[in-house]
Order: C-alpha cells, then sequence, then structure tokens
C-alpha cells in the first residue's frame, strides 16, 4: 500500500495514511531531509519542466510526505500561474504512471502494487460515471465529461462534436486517460494556495528563496500594466538610464537591454520610451519594439542578470538582487511590495 | 399606467394570491427571491432577498405574496442555492449550485418577426421550439426529468434540477447551450477527415469524410441524410434531378452524378461515407446546414449560462400580461393553449370597465376582439391583459 500512496500522493486514501501517520509538519520542515528535498524537486520541475517526476530514487514515505511539502511550497512561492503549472505537472505524472497501471492490470501481471482504473475512478467518486463499452470504448456521464474536459483545448473536446446520446460521452481510452489527468489536476489544485501557518513558512523560507530564484530565472513577467514606477527599477536600469541621458551613445547591447526593459510597459510608446531614456531616435525605438512586441518570446526577451554581468552592465547590486535572476522580475517584486518598505530603504 | 390602474391591478393580483396556492421550487430556503412591486416606475426589483425575509410566518408561498406589504407585478427566484442567499452580492452569498435552465423566447425565434405576428402565432412557434428542445434533452442528455414552465410572457422555460448539473459552471453551461441551439454548429465540426492513403483508383479521394452515424448532432444530421437519400432513390429519376438542381450550384451533370453515387453507395452513405462523389458532398453540406439551423431549439443562451440568474416564479402572476406562469406535465403540453389555459381563475368571471389607450387585436380566451380605443365593458381577463400591456387604463365602474 505504502509504494502505491507514494506514487499517487493524491489519492484520499494517501491522504488518510499521512494523517493517520501523524507526522509533526513544522518539525519535518525544520529538520529538513529527504521529503523537503523531494518537494522542493516537485515544485521546481514542474515549474521548470512541467513534470513532478523525481531525478533520483527516494524512499516511499520521503515520496508520500513530499506531496504535501509541494503543496505548501508552491503556495508560500506565491507565483502568478505556479499553482496551474504545479497541478499540471503533477497530473501528468500521475497520468504516465497510470497508464503503465492499467495496462499491467489489463496484462494480469499485477502484484496488488498497481492502481486499477476502478480504483482511480471510485477514488474520484467516478464509478457511476464512467462505463465500458467494449473494444477500448468508454461511456462517461455528460455532466462529468463536461466538467473534466473544460480545461482542454482542442475542437475535438467541444460537446457538440462528441456522440452524445442518453446522457453519455462515448470516448476513447486515450480520452478516457485525459479526462482522468484533468481530474488529478483538479484535485492537486483543489485549495491552493493554502494558507501556510507561520513556523511551516518559516521552517521552508529557505526553500522557498530557491525555488523563486530558480523560477525568476527562467520565468520573468514579459509585460507590466499600469505607470512605470521609476522607484522600482533595478540598480541596472537606473544606471543605464542615467547614462543614456547623460547623453552616452550606449552599446549595442546596453541599449538593447534598456529599451527592451521599457517595452515590457504596456502603456509606454515608441516616443515615450525615447523620451524617458533620452533616445532622439524614436523610429530606431519603434522598430525594436515591434519585434519584441509582435513575438513576446524567448527569443527578443530582455537579458537576464547573467547576460547583464557578462556585459558588464550589472553595477550597484542591492539585497534584492540576491534572491532574483532577471531586471524584470526585480521590478516585479518591487513593484508589488508596499510602497512604505521601498520610502523605508531610500529614506535617508 | 396609472395610478387607479397600478391600485386596482395590485389590489387583484392580491386577491389572486390569496385564492391560490404556490408550491415553492425546491430548496427554497436556498435560493435568493426577488420581486418588483406595483410602483410608479414599476422596475425597480427588490432582490436578494432570503425565503424567510419572503415568506416569514406564512403557511403557503401565496399567502406571502398576497400580503400588503408585497402583492408583487412580478416575482423571481434564483436558478442558483447559497450559503447565505439573502447576502447582498454574489461574492458573499456562498455559491453551492445551480439548476439548469432553458428560456425560449419569441422575440429570440428565429423567422418570427415580432412586429408582423400575432401573439398566438408566436407562441405556437415557440411550441414547437419546446418540443425541439425536450426531445434533445431527452433523447441527448438523458434530462428526462424536467420541469416545464409556461412563462406568461411569451415562452417557456425548462428547469433541469437534477444533482449532477448543480455544480456545471458557466463554461459548462455554454457548451450545453451551443449544443442545444445547434445554429452555431457547422457542418465542418462534424464531419471526420482522414486521409485515405495509398494507390486506390483514379476515382479514390486523397481525403475521406464521415459523418459518424448515431449520437451527437452528426448522428441526428446522417438520418437526415438517410432521409433524403432514400426519398430520392425512390423517386423516378426526372423528379431526382430536378430535387437535387434545386441546390445552389448543382446543374445537370452534377446532379447526375450524385443521384448516380447515391444509388451505387447506400451502404457506404448508411456506414457514414459522405465523401462518395463531389456533388453529393455539397449537397450533403448545403441541406445539412440548413437542418442544422432548423433542428436545434433556440434558447437564449445568457439565461442558461448564468449561474445566478433569476427566474420567474411558477404559479406566479406575470406583471406584463396578467397570465400565470403555469407548470406543465409533458402530456399537458400538446393540447395547452397559454391564452385561455393560463388564464387565471380569479378574472374569468366579471367584467370590468377599462379605457382603451392602445387601440388593436386582443387575442385571449379563445377569442380575438379588435378594440377600439375608448371605454368598454371586458371580461376582466382581458381587461388585466390590455392594462398589464400599457395599452389600457382602468376606467371608473
Ligand atoms: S542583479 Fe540583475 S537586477 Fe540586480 S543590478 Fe544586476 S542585472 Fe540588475
Amino acid at each position: 500500500m505504502q509504494r502505491l500512496h507514494a506514487r499517487y500522493p493524491f489519492l484520499s486514501a494517501a491522504r488518510e495514511a499521512v494523517q493517520s501517520a501523524d507526522v509533526d509538519l513544522v518539525a519535518l520542515v525544520r529538520e529538513g531531509g529527504p521529503a523537503v528535498e523531494r518537494g522542493v524537486e516537485r515544485v521546481r520541475r514542474a515549474l521548470l519542466e512541467g513534470t513532478a517526476e523525481s531525478e533520483e530514487r527516494y524512499g516511499a514515505r520521503a515520496e508520500l510526505l513530499s506531496y504535501p511539502v509541494a503543496r505548501v511550497l508552491v503556495s508560500l512561492l506565491d507565483a502568478p500561474g505556479a499553482t496551474e503549472k504545479y497541478a499540471r505537472a503533477e497530473a501528468a505524472l500521475a497520468q504516465r504512471r497510470f497508464v503503465a497501471d492499467f495496462a499491467e492490470e489489463r496484462s494480469l501481471r499485477s502484484g496488488g502494487e498497481t492502481l486499477s482504473l476502478g480504483d482511480l475512478l471510485a477514488d474520484f467518486g467516478l464509478s457511476g460515471d464512467v462505463r465500458p463499452t467494449g473494444d477500448g470504448q468508454f461511456d462517461v456521464a455528460v455532466a462529468a465529461y463536461l466538467r473534466l474536459s473544460s480545461g482542454l483545448d482542442g475542437e475535438d473536446w467541444r460537446l457538440v462534436r462528441r456522440r452524445l446520446h442518453d446522457g453519455v460521452v462515448p470516448v476513447d481510452n486515450a480520452e478516457l486517460e485525459t479526462l482522468l489527468r484533468e481530474a488529478v489536476r483538479e484535485r492537486v489544485a483543489e485549495g491552493l494556495p493554502l494558507t501556510v501557518p507561520d513556523p511551516i513558512a518559516e521552517g521552508l523560507s529557505e526553500a522557498v528563496g530557491q525555488l523563486r530564484t530558480a523560477v525568476a530565472d527562467a520565468d520573468p513577467p514579459r509585460s507590466f500594466t499600469g505607470r512605470m514606477e521609476p522607484g522600482s527599477l533595478p540598480p541596472c536600469m537606473h544606471a543605464l538610464l542615467d547614462r543614456s541621458r547623460d547623453g552616452e551613445d550606449l552599446p549595442e547591447h546596453s541599449r538593447f537591454a534598456l529599451v527592451g526593459f521599457l517595452a515590457t510597459f504596456d502603456d509606454l510608446d515608441a516616443h515615450d520610451i525615447a523620451a524617458i531614456a533620452g533616445l532622439d531616435d524614436p523610429e530606431r525605438v519603434r522598430y525594436q519594439l515591434q519585434r519584441l512586441r509582435d513575438d513576446r518570446g524567448v527569443a527578443f526577451a530582455p537579458p537576464s542578470c547573467a547576460t547583464m554581468q557578462a556585459y558588464g552592465d550589472c553595477v550597484n547590486q542591492d539585497d534584492l538582487c540576491a534572491e532574483i535572476a532577471h531586471p524584470l522580475s526585480y521590478y516585479e517584486r518591487r513593484a508589488g511590495e508596499p510602497s512604505g518598505a521601498e520610502e523605508d530603504a531610500t529614506a535617508d | 399606467m396609472n395610478e387607479r390602474t397600478r391600485e386596482y391591478l395590485r389590489g387583484r393580483f392580491g386577491d389572486h394570491y390569496r385564492q391560490v396556492s404556490i408550491e415553492p421550487p425546491p430548496r427554497a430556503n436556498e435560493r435568493e427571491w426577488g420581486y418588483i412591486p406595483f410602483s410608479e416606475g414599476g422596475t425597480r426589483m427588490v432582490r436578494h432577498r432570503a425565503w424567510i425575509d419572503l415568506v416569514g410566518g406564512a403557511d403557503d408561498l401565496a399567502d406571502a405574496l398576497a400580503d400588503d406589504s408585497v402583492r408583487p407585478q412580478h416575482v423571481y427566484y434564483s436558478a442558483g442555492s447559497y450559503d447565505d442567499p439573502g447576502a447582498n452580492s454574489m461574492g458573499r452569498k456562498g455559491w453551492r449550485g445551480s439548476d439548469l435552465v432553458f428560456d425560449l423566447d419569441a422575440d429570440h425565434l428565429p423567422g418570427v418577426d415580432p412586429e408582423a405576428a400575432t401573439y398566438a402565432e408566436m407562441l405556437a412557434t415557440c411550441k414547437e421550439a419546446l418540443l425541439r428542445l425536450l426531445d434533445i434533452l431527452a433523447g441527448d442528455f438523458g434530462f428526462t426529468d424536467t420541469d416545464v414552465v409556461f412563462s406568461g410572457g411569451r415562452g417557456y422555460h425548462v428547469h433541469v434540477r437534477r444533482a449532477d448539473v448543480q455544480s456545471l459552471d458557466r463554461s459548462a453551461r455554454g457548451e450545453i447551450a451551443t449544443y442545444v441551439r445547434g445554429s452555431e454548429v457547422e457542418f465542418e465540426d462534424l464531419v471526420r477527415t482522414e486521409a485515405v492513403g495509398g494507390a486506390a483508383g483514379r476515382t479514390s479521394p486523397a481525403e475521406k469524410r464521415t459523418l459518424p452515424p448515431e449520437g451527437g448532432w452528426s448522428g441526428r444530421l446522417h438520418e437526415r441524410l438517410e432521409a433524403f437519400v432514400d426519398e430520392l432513390v425512390a423517386m423516378d429519376e426526372d423528379a431526382a434531378l430536378e430535387r437535387l438542381r434545386a441546390f445552389d450550384n448543382v446543374g445537370e451533370k452534377k446532379a447526375a452524378g450524385a443521384l448516380r453515387a447515391m444509388r451505387e453507395n447506400r451502404e457506404a452513405i448508411a456506414a457514414g461515407n459522405v465523401d462518395v462523389h463531389p456533388a453529393f458532398l455539397s449537397v450533403t453540406r448545403t441541406l445539412l446546414t440548413e437542418a442544422l439551423a432548423e433542428a436545434g431549439a433556440p434558447i437564449d443562451e445568457p439565461v442558461t449560462t448564468d449561474i445566478n440568474r433569476l427566474i420567474r416564479l411558477p404559479g406566479s402572476l406575470h406583471g406584463g400580461s396578467g397570465l400565470a406562469v403555469t407548470p406543465l406535465d409533458r402530456d399537458e403540453l400538446a393540447d395547452f393553449d397559454p391564452l385561455d389555459d393560463a388564464v387565471p381563475d380569479t378574472f374569468r368571471h366579471n367584467d370590468i370597465a377599462v379605457e382603451v389607450t392602445e387601440p388593436g387585436v386582443v387575442e385571449l380566451l379563445g377569442d380575438t376582439f379588435s378594440m377600439e380605443a375608448g371605454e368598454h365593458r371586458v371580461t376582466e381577463a382581458r381587461g388585466v391583459f390590455l392594462m398589464t400591456r400599457g395599452r389600457a387604463e382602468k376606467a371608473p365602474e
């Protein structure tokens, strides 16, 4: 049973196992150890690589306990889209596992450590909603179908394209697995973000810091709405702005970094940016802006701290710089703080 | 509506509620209640009422409505159930779930010109749409247990209250609405296209399109197609060709080709293959696109997708017609004549004096009258109908 819970930590039975094991979560996170390590890995890989699978081998207990730890971590991380991404990754991992298990069950080689379709359906309260009709086909009750397919893209999931009859939607095996993945995703996301008690948050603060750096590095914000707050700019951008306004002709990479950074403010047009940065060729700004905004993809993303450092544009680092990996993440963090904190930092 | 008319209607609506009994919807105490009182202006909605606020200690819902403090022109309850239905904002009510509601209104029926059609004609068209709706709900969705209600105005409401629809969100309800309407579905949405590989004969298309028979819209349309093909194959040659040539862009040659393909490919067509001939495919596309527009039920989508919608209370009076919002059994439906059967008993027995301000036709109680402007004595139901519609004022008796 332990192994099954470790592989499917979101099952009600697994939740009960954690509860009855009477683990002191505060002590667990304070002491660290494999469950916390694995919890950090779950979230990190989920956010960066789209999977919650481990690259190392952990014991069943660590696996099982790492799931509640991961849910706490992703809640503390409090980054936009993080809980959704995390839930999607957990669901993808679960799908890989149950697909393998179902195959094993079908081949009757199961040694009782695999999850059967019936068990999974029962755990999700779907036993009455899914009925096999033979040949790898299933009938799914329409209300359950609508609930589970609502997050799925693709015209083929639209109800009008389904052969709905007598209250059921026929699906094939692969479609059923996708619907079950959605059920897992829904369950993982349920209740997230959690309200985390202080002692647990404190115990995990270092882990959260690490995660924040890893995530910010990979995924800086790509656009800001509302006014640009000069007080929230990172030191590197202050420096570039000062140089540019003083009339210096910035080297290409520096100019690109500065304009690229300013271009993420949706309200600013080429003229505004040229004016703010003291550039006297708005046409060139417009050209760069067009490429940046047409394709907010990776190719034209403004440079990360690492790139800035490589070009010598990273100057006057402050405390916040240690926690982020991209000037845009710096701005996001600072602009998100209550304004009092910012004044404190600069009042002298 | 002048003061005398308003006071008259308010009094008579109250008399009506004193005489009848109204069965509340299930879980009445979890729902939000609202009503529009008879007051000047007449559109101020009193809402966010809990059951207890409305009913208090009354024995029957109708008694509560008869009370002088209420006596509403219109009464509504929410499709949604809440932890705290009397809370003042949706956010604070705590949503638990909602009935699935469908609204068919003559105003929204395609092919009905509300200016030109008579009230009775509109209602008849609406009833046909209602029967299609019930058919789709029962046959496709398995929703056989539905509450059907004449709205008291220009149409019908259908309530599905079963447990498994309660938690459906807006987007799921939108999927249902789109399905039921049919009109936004396109032929191409329903056809499966498969690449057909290999070295088949020269007539073999590179793609094979099928309309999966059985189930869903594709099944329903496939049935139509089968009926059409059967009909054509049974006709004599000239009649069949003429029928085919009536389609856009189908000339003599194409008609002959399509007809031959139909005769030679009965089985393939029965299995869903619509790619048996290019002209057949285009005829099919036209035929089924038309069928899609007509076979659905033109429900008012926002009513179905809104989980917090307020719906007219079955058993109450519609303040814009004086007709009763009438719950209907499935077997009463065929014979139900809203302009007679929904006339409340209260208004059937007396004659009253009214001053007609907007002359014209009145269809009610099985008769059609043409009313001139000026003072008349009419059956109370007709008078109430004219006054609630703003076409007459109460005259002194
Ligand atoms: S660490 Fe990053 S944000 Fe801070 S100054 Fe250097 S480049 Fe700018």
